[in-house]
């Protein structure tokens, strides 16, 4: 996902100026790449989602992963924006609405990978008509649709601000209500998995302040990595002191996501019961390549965000790459891990009697116990991330959001 | 009025029978068992736990747990996972589901909801079991009804009727008159995963 950032920004790099050839390349390969993912989901739908890598035992995949990993991303460009206003003080220059539209397009594709999950995408106005108001999904839902519009009514009050129409004070109150509403999209999407009992691995009350704290690090990482490609592409400009900013934020926001992440590990793993399952799983288990890969990627940006010897340009966009990398492998484990400890600890209750044959053996009836995606699950993952993109393009060449004066 | 069921484990010789009349009568679709039949305490299916010669096979039949505080029913963002209120057996609105799957992942006893993963398909070219049986559908989830259709009959539940070790009994649990109060009463019993709160209905007889 991330490369294609890096793909799109160079294409456009030309003759960005004004919005020009490369950006409108950039549209138009994201509208096919989102296209073609339609299609995919068509496929998905007519064919049955035997297709995907999901049964029973690993009832979610991909699609919620990404949908967990996309409210993350969604958070850092309205936290990043509306903090400094909120609290007046100095901002980030003139990336404020740069940053909102990250949030809006990153929300477009959250909500995007929940409707692809879904097994009767028809019947989503069941959710307005039934509403079960009890369910964490449900909240989910509604805070999503909240936070959507509010982005778009903060993007416009910006705008209109920068016009003079609307106050300062104005602009301030919806900046504080954005992020109230920020850190409830986080909290409460950590609550679809946290309030559930039947997880180990997720049923803890660190979980809403964690997603919190690991959308601060993909979300920011997202901003640096999307105003050092406009700025290469000459969109905008911006000293390079508020990258240094940016980069010191990222940087806390990594120690404490790191932080929070030795918290539960240890608290799993201390009273050496079942918890210890699920930290031997991620540490030496077939989730390690994904815990290690968090641990290693978060060092190395920290270390590129605090060395002032190493804070150039390239190497703190490989920063905001890094994280962002990061928080998508916490998000595999997360999803991925919750699934594998079973409650019951009885032969074959994962799994259907898969040895039917005298000499099948244990290793056979526990293949696909871990889950790795399908080529179509990836087909379709990538159109609703292209999407994004497209969206995110589309306010890039229509919307007013290059800063009119540095702040 | 509450109906539970009480699984006698040492009448259970693990024939499976109550996997078959359950799959029978509710015409459930090819690969999806609502009722399993596992094995306590080994690490293979139908193996014995214990060293020789001390050795022993539990069968352990699992199924949808009808809980009385039910983790399902919580988290089902449209209501198509409920509680009947008349009889608290936990049903499921094939009509109604989205197919989101956060029951499946709510719920403490794994591999007793299931996904249909694609349009259902069946071992024989015709429908078998209770004709008032809901139309399997593609994309939701389903499991364990309690046979709801033959409880408004009155009834026995299908994988009742033909236990060939007597094992299975299922009734009013808040009638203390009634052969599964008395059942538990009388025997010691156990349930599965108490400590999620979720309060199965289901009891197993030690």
């Amino acid at each position: 996902m991330t490369d294609t950032t890096a793909t799109a920004s160079a294409v456009k790099a030309p003759a960005a100026k004004k919005g020009g050839a490369g950006l409108n390349i950039a549209i138009i390969v994201s509208a096919v790449v989102a296209i073609i993912g339609i299609v995919l989901w068509v496929m998905q739908m007519s064919g049955g989602m035997i297709q995907t890598a999901m049964r029973n035992i690993d009832s979610w995949g991909l699609y919620i992963t990404s949908f967990m990993f996309f409210v993350g991303l969604s958070a850092g460009g309205l936290i990043i924006s509306s903090v400094p206003k909120a609290f007046g003080i100095k901002g980030f220059g003139g990336i404020s609405k740069v940053a909102v539209m990250t949030s809006i397009a990153a929300t477009c594709a959250a909500i995007g990978l929940v409707v692809v999950d879904m097994g009767q995408p028809l019947r989503v106005w069941e959710l307005f008509v039934y509403s079960n108001l009890g369910s964490p999904l449900m909240w989910d839902i509604i805070v999503l649709m909240v936070y959507l519009i509010l982005s778009c009514v903060y993007l416009w009050a910006q705008v209109q601000a920068e016009k003079g129409k609307v106050g300062h004070v104005a602009l301030r109150v919806i900046s504080v209500i954005a992020l109230v509403t920020a850190v409830m999209v986080h909290s409460v999407t950590a609550w679809i998995f946290g309030l559930q009992q039947s997880h180990e691995m997720w049923h803890t009350a660190l979980l809403a302040p964690w997603f919190v704290s690991s959308a601060l690090v993909c979300g920011t990482g997202l901003v640096m990595a999307t105003v050092i490609a406009l700025r290469a592409a000459g969109y905008l400009k911006l000293d390079q002191s508020y990258l240094v900013k940016l980069a010191k934020l990222l940087a806390v926001f990594l120690l404490v996501d790191l932080y929070f992440f030795g918290c539960d590990l240890l608290t799993e793993a201390f009273p050496a019961g079942s918890g210890l399952a699920v930290v031997d799983m991620l540490v030496s288990g077939p989730l390690a390549p994904f815990f290690w890969g968090e641990i290693i990627l978060s060092v190395v940006a920290v270390v590129l965000c605090v060395v002032p010897q190493l804070r150039t340009t390239p190497l703190l966009a490989v920063a905001g790459i890094l994280a962002i990398a990061a928080i998508f492998c916490k998000r595999v484990q997360l999803l991925v891990g919750g699934f594998q400890v079973p409650n019951i600890d009885m032969p074959a209750v994962l799994t259907p009697f898969t040895v039917t044959n005298w000499e099948g053996n244990m290793a056979q009836a526990y293949s696909g116990m871990v889950y790795w995606p399908t080529p179509l699950e990836f087909g379709v993952t990538l159109g609703v991330v292209a999407l994004g993109f497209l969206i995110f393009f589309l306010g890039l060449k229509f919307l007013p959001l290059k800063p009119q004066d540095q702040e | 009025m509450k109906y539970g069921m009480v699984i006698d484990l040492k009448r259970c010789f693990g024939c499976r029978t109550c996997e078959i009349a359950c799959k029978s009568a509710n015409n459930v679709p090819k690969g999806v068992s609502w009722n399993r039949v596992l094995t306590e305490g080994s690490g293979v299916p139908d193996g014995p736990s214990g060293t020789y010669p001390n050795c022993k096979v539990q069968p352990f039949p699992v199924s949808c747990q009808h809980c009385e505080n039910p983790a399902c029913v919580k988290v089902c963002p449209v209501g198509a996972t409920y509680q009947d209120p008349d009889t608290g057996v936990v049903r499921q609105d094939y009509d109604k589901c989205i197919g989101c799957r956060m029951c499946v992942a709510a719920c403490p006893y794994t591999g007793v909801r299931s996904f249909n993963w694609e349009e259902p398909a069946y071992a024989l070219d015709f429908a078998t079991g209770d004709a008032d049986v809901p139309v399997h559908q593609k994309h939701v989830v389903e499991k364990c009804t309690f046979c709801y259709q033959r409880l408004a009959r009155d009834e026995k539940p299908a994988c009742m009727v033909l236990c060939p070790g007597r094992a299975r009994h299922y009734g009013d649990l808040d009638d203390p008159e009634s052969e599964v109060s008395k059942l538990i009463a009388s025997r010691p019993y156990k349930q599965l995963l108490p400590e999620k709160g979720t309060k199965p209905s289901v009891y197993y007889l030690v």
